[in-house]
């Protein structure tokens, strides 16, 4: 009985110690790019068979502050994001309102319509969104590249907000009425509150997607209109690898906040939700 | 007839609600795609006429099986292996064991962090004089190894970035699942082992084929990872940008032909995997 309890025992322990070397080595698989980014930006003459750099300096920042035009860089990164948040937002908004709360012929296949640009994969429109866009001279234009990068942060804002007012109570609404309220009080004591996370959230995801943004801004940025991946695709072909880590750590931070703010906001399924159905 | 001027008016105002979206979709992906098609039938470099000739050139080119075959190689083998990660790790996640907060907040971390960033230091960790190659050298004694620019490290690559799809619907099907069902059969009976085998994961696989479609979609059209660490495989994104990129005069046509390739190629693969998907699982 004894030999039996040990047994099980030790088949629990090494159970324990299976799920600690799983996630252990999960944790470090996600980790170790950024783990060795930021290594490698403190780093000095880290060559050779060195697990770390032999001397820290802050000299890469230093280049990718000045050199790298960080500041400007950071500002067109933001400026093209919130452009591209707002107005996913705006449209976000009313066509997600008719998708979640009215009668819509044909609700399903319009649905599947509009997220069809985040199902072909963007390469495939995005010689013809520059061919259009050099035609209408939108090339290396803030507004320009926020427009291509609506491609596709519009449909997500619309995903997220149509289900975020389809979820609205009709009782609640119905109370407010009842209770006296005129539809503006309505509007801004119940509805408001209510769907406020759901336009929280649909801007946050609008915000990752156009931050992190590469093909379309490849086909339509220009001297003016760097954004931070185009900047760090040019970096690394331009092989600077420490400043290019560098100006990484320092782009990373933005992503880091909003990170936060998902996780404590709202529900991460939420990021890939939607498609479910599909 | 009052009913009905009603019902027209709220007709009319729904549409205007749509109109915003739907001007999106139109300008911004319609005629984009458009465009695209219409510049793939035209003679490379003019703006009149009709052919296929730059489809006849892409498709008969060696090369070109090549790219096509890779692409759908690095998305099906990511997504098998995302399947493979994320199922082990749903299930421990589900437990709720201490610090199970930290590792959600991990698997968000490759999609909400720039893609690029991530493929930066993917490449110095599995690089030449990266940890990877250190501890193999130094602590295993063993002959250095290649991972940087071949096949299993893109796969390695796109595994890092695209996995997060699949494990966020996994956990999140898993979460959802009535645990009583579990306890039914294990009252029965049966195993932990068969409690999972036919219970927990006949139920739970609708939810990970969905959460793997979003993987695989993701990967087939990666760009970012391959164009910067894929050395000398070029996917259909990255070839398509080549196109237009390395040859001058830009090769409009040629790189228009792709994208369509690659449009329609992609809506085959989903709509299968969409009806494999929709068929109830035995």
């Amino acid at each position: 009985m004894k030999l039996i309890r040990q047994y099980l025992q030790s088949l629990l322990n090494a159970k324990k110690l299976l799920i600690f070397t799983f996630l252990a080595s999960f944790a470090l698989y996600i980790y170790s790019p950024f783990m060795m980014v930021l290594l490698k930006s403190v780093g000095k003459g880290w060559f050779g068979k060195l697990w770390v750099p032999p001397t820290l300096t802050l000299d890469w920042y230093d280049w990718a502050w000045t050199v790298g035009q960080v500041p400007e860089i950071t500002k067109n990164t933001m400026t093209i994001a919130a452009m591209a948040v707002v107005m996913s937002t705006l449209i976000g908004i009313p066509t997600g309102w008719a998708l979640g709360r009215r009668r819509v012929p044909g609700k399903e296949v319009l649905m599947s319509i509009i997220l069809l640009p985040r199902m072909i994969p963007p390469i495939a429109y995005a010689l013809g969104v520059a061919r259009i866009f050099y035609r209408l001279d939108l090339i290396d234009k803030h507004y320009g590249v926020a427009l291509a990068h609506l491609a596709i942060c519009a449909p997500y804002a619309i995903l997220v907000l149509s289900s975020t007012f389809e979820g609205l109570d009709e009782r609640v609404l119905e109370a407010s009425s009842v209770c006296g309220a005129n539809p503006v009080r309505t509007f801004f004591h119940v509805i408001l509150p209510m769907v406020l996370p759901g336009i929280l959230s649909a801007m946050i995801f609008t915000f990752v997607t156009s931050y992190n943004e590469l093909t379309l801004t490849l086909m339509t940025y220009g001297v003016h209109t760097q954004t931070l991946p185009v900047r760090t695709y040019l970096a690394v072909g331009e092989g600077y690898w420490e400043v290019t880590s560098a100006m990484s750590v320092l782009l990373i931070i933005p992503s880091l906040v909003v990170l936060f703010l998902i996780q404590r906001e709202v529900a991460p399924e939420k990021l890939v939700g939607g498609f479910k159905g599909v | 007839m009052g009913d009905f001027l009603r019902r027209q008016r709220q007709g009319v105002l729904t549409l205007l609600m749509l109109s915003p979206g739907l001007a999106g979709f139109l300008g911004l992906f319609f005629y984009p795609m458009l465009v695209t098609i219409v510049r793939s039938l035209r003679p490379e470099g003019q703006d009149v006429g009709w052919t296929v000739a730059s489809y006849i050139e892409f498709l008969s080119k060696p090369g070109s099986r090549g790219v096509i075959v890779l692409t759908f190689a690095l998305a099906i083998a990511s997504t098998f292996l995302s399947v493979l990660l994320s199922v082990p790790l749903a299930l421990i996640l589900r437990e709720k064991l201490r610090g199970h907060r930290f590792f959600r907040f991990t698997i968000l971390i490759p999609i909400t962090l720039p893609g690029l960033v991530g493929a930066l230091g993917l490449l110095v960790f599995y690089g030449s004089r990266g940890w990877i190659n250190l501890f193999v050298t130094q602590i295993l004694h063993l002959e250095k190894l290649n991972i940087n620019y071949t096949i299993p490290g893109l796969i390695i690559f796109y595994l890092w970035h695209y996995f997060p799809y699949t494990a966020l619907t996994t956990l999140s099907t898993l979460e959802g699942l009535d645990r009583s069902v579990e306890e039914a059969a294990a009252v029965s009976g049966a195993t932990p082992w068969q409690v999972l085998r036919h219970v927990v994961l006949p139920l739970i696989m609708p939810g990970v084929l969905a959460g793997s479609v979003l993987t695989f979609m993701a990967a087939f059209g990666s760009f970012s990872i391959p164009l910067v660490a894929g050395g000398n495989y070029r996917p259909l994104s990255v070839a398509i940008y080549t196109q237009i990129q390395s040859f001058t005069p830009a090769r409009w046509s040629m790189g228009s032909a792709m994208s369509v390739v690659m449009a329609i190629l992609q809506v085959i693969f989903l709509s299968v995997y969409m009806r494999v998907l929709r068929r109830p699982v035995a």
